[in-house]
């Protein structure tokens, strides 16, 4: 079993830096089967198989090979659904792939085995140079289906890697596939973030010596200094509308927390208070940032409005909670010492009940994917640091290892369509 | 009866794309950027990346979450104000470090308020806040890798350098 796991991973993930492995599935997952309607190409093979993966990794399906079936109908009118019950089977995703004439156009829909027809129907206009970003689109159409929330499969991963002493910031689609590095450097990266639009990323660069926050645009790499000092400047964090950045900066001797217009590069602090105020988030309307500070004595999370300036505690619970951000207006993900470990977990702000998501040691850096239904976090097991997560909904949890080195700093893409 | 085939036809046609939906796939193109291979001059940001400051002059550590100097720091940073008011040319470098435990961002504030312990004390005792350089490194730059309290006991540390 373990032999065909090892290999199963290694004929999916041979070449990517992200070998993502299901450790706990949900109860009782969606069934489905995935053919090829009045065909079986070599690429409508390539995309089942991606598909498959996608689902599979949601830890929310169950998906049935080809020699599982009892019959295999080319299209919806052959489906003999006595077949279909007695294999408890939800639903049949059929393909019809049109790759003629440079195009890779797929109609989909899924059959409802027990109301015997077609109940959802879709077509994707896809790119044959890129087969898997088509296929993660199916992935999305399809989770969105059962389980009423956007899927996150065409989404991107931005993350660092760390190997002796080069430090990469690369960007992999969810599953892993298809990474580039953005960022190349013998000096620690860290906090990456990304855009509302999805086309650029901040982050902090130790390249000088010093923290200093920059503004990179993915396509031409074109990279832009915010906020020129001596002091370190960190912790960027892009509003929803992108029209500002929140950052951290020593600059008036001690850590506050500023927000930077970066059309005119007018900056204005939010915070005054002699204690440490950093790690800034957005809420979801703008209107709000929650962030770090220490100034009863341990860090704790406040919240404060970004235009009257008022503030208020949000955390009470034990002597460590940082890094927060927004999943919902009504719910924050963070980092909570609980007992020896720090772990991720969310706290609903009405309330205040916080929950404990993780039980590994130090875990950090949470984050939340555009779906608002999965966190990945960077977690540490002896000097080996990965990245793992949870689905909230399903309580799914998984794992990314890394092959060699250190892979940390998670950063989950907004919707990119 | 041609012309109605093609009314058919057009209806069937639109009634069929406005029934099921249509996405069009989108793809990002990126750019690397590697500072791993920049020209010296580009490296010439920062006035402190060309100075070798070769091993601290002394390395003073903290308690977990702390920023307070201990009792036994006290000593050796009397001596490094002595020569710092001795000799007005000195200046110091003050790297602030935090162990791994928490968050990289509050651990790199932490760090930077070490640092800062260090030149709030040498600055109550006379010496300029102009001739003392701070920076902080956060939990980005260990001694000790391990993840025991002896590792982070070692690592939650402000390192001293005389850069002149």
């Amino acid at each position: 079993m373990r032999a065909l796991f090892l290999l199963l991973l290694f004929s999916f993930y041979a070449f990517s830096d992200l070998v993502l492995e299901i450790t706990e599935g949900a109860s009782k997952p969606v069934k489905i089967a995935i053919l090829e309607k009045n065909n079986n190409s070599m690429v409508g093979q390539e995309i089942i198989e991606i598909v498959s993966n996608d689902l599979k990794r949601t830890g929310e399906f169950e998906i049935l090979g080809i020699n599982e079936l009892l019959s295999v109908p080319a299209n919806e009118s052959e489906v003999i659904q006595r077949d279909w019950l007695l294999l408890d089977v939800d639903s049949i995703l059929f393909l019809e792939i049109d790759s003629t004439s440079g195009s890779l156009d797929i109609d989909w829909s899924l059959f409802d085995v027990s109301y015997d027809e077609v109940e959802e129907k879709k077509i994707i206009l896809g790119l044959p140079d890129s087969l898997r970003q088509t296929s993660h689109y199916i992935s999305d159409g399809v989770y969105k289906y059962f389980y009423g929330i956007d899927g996150i499969s065409s989404t991107k991963l931005m993350y660092v890697t760390k190997n002796l002493d080069t430090h990469k910031l690369i960007i992999s689609d969810a599953d892993g596939f298809n990474d580039q590095v953005l960022l190349k450097s013998n000096k620690s990266i860290i906090s990456p973030a990304w855009s509302s639009d999805g086309k650029q990323i901040a982050y902090v660069s130790f390249e000088n010596n010093r923290a200093q926050v920059f503004i990179q645009d993915l396509a031409s790499g074109k990279r832009d200094l915010i906020l020129s000092s001596s002091s370190s400047v960190s912790s960027p964090a892009w509003s929803p509308d992108g029209k500002n950045l929140a950052l951290t900066s020593t600059k008036d001797g001690n850590s506050e927390i500023y927000i930077i217009d970066l059309n005119n590069k007018k900056i204005s602090r939010l915070t005054e208070n002699s204690a440490i105020d950093t790690e800034p988030a957005w809420s979801p309307d703008g209107k709000k940032i929650i962030f770090t500070s220490d100034r009863s004595g341990s860090p704790q999370i406040y919240e404060i409005n970004v235009r009257t300036k008022l503030k208020r505690r949000l955390t009470t619970q034990g002597t460590y909670n940082a890094r927060a951000s927004y999943i919902s207006e009504d719910e924050i993900v963070l980092v909570h010492r609980f007992s020896s470990n720090f772990n991720v977990a969310k706290m609903n702000l009405t309330t205040r009940k916080l929950e404990v998501l993780t039980t590994t040691k130090n875990d950090e850096s949470p984050c939340i994917a555009p779906n608002g239904n999965v966190i990945i976090y960077s977690a540490k097991e002896g000097s080996l640091s990965y990245l793992a997560g949870v689905n909230i909904s399903s309580k799914v949890s998984f794992k990314l290892p890394a092959l060699f080195g250190e892979l940390k700093e998670p950063a989950w893409s907004p919707f990119l369509r | 009866m041609k012309n109605a085939l093609i009314l058919i036809f057009t209806i069937f046609f639109i009634f069929a794309c406005s029934t099921t939906p249509v996405e069009k796939v989108e793809v990002q193109e990126t750019t690397t950027v590697d500072l791993t291979e920049k020209s010296t001059e580009e490296n010439r940001v920062d006035p402190m990346n060309e100075v070798d400051v070769g091993e601290a002059f002394v390395t003073v550590y903290f308690d977990y979450d702390e920023d307070t100097l201990k009792e036994e720091s006290l000593e050796s940073l009397f001596t490094i104000s002595r020569m710092m008011k001795g000799d007005a040319r000195y200046t110091l470098l003050v790297e602030g470090h935090a162990d791994e435990r928490g968050t990289r961002e509050y651990n790199l504030a932490l760090s930077e308020r070490r640092a800062k312990a260090i030149e709030d004390f040498l600055v109550a005792t006379g010496v300029s806040s102009f001739n003392i350089e701070v920076v902080g490194y956060g939990e980005e730059s260990p001694v000790d890798v391990a993840s025991n309290e002896t590792a982070w006991a070692k690592n939650r540390r402000a390192e001293v350098f005389f850069i002149r």
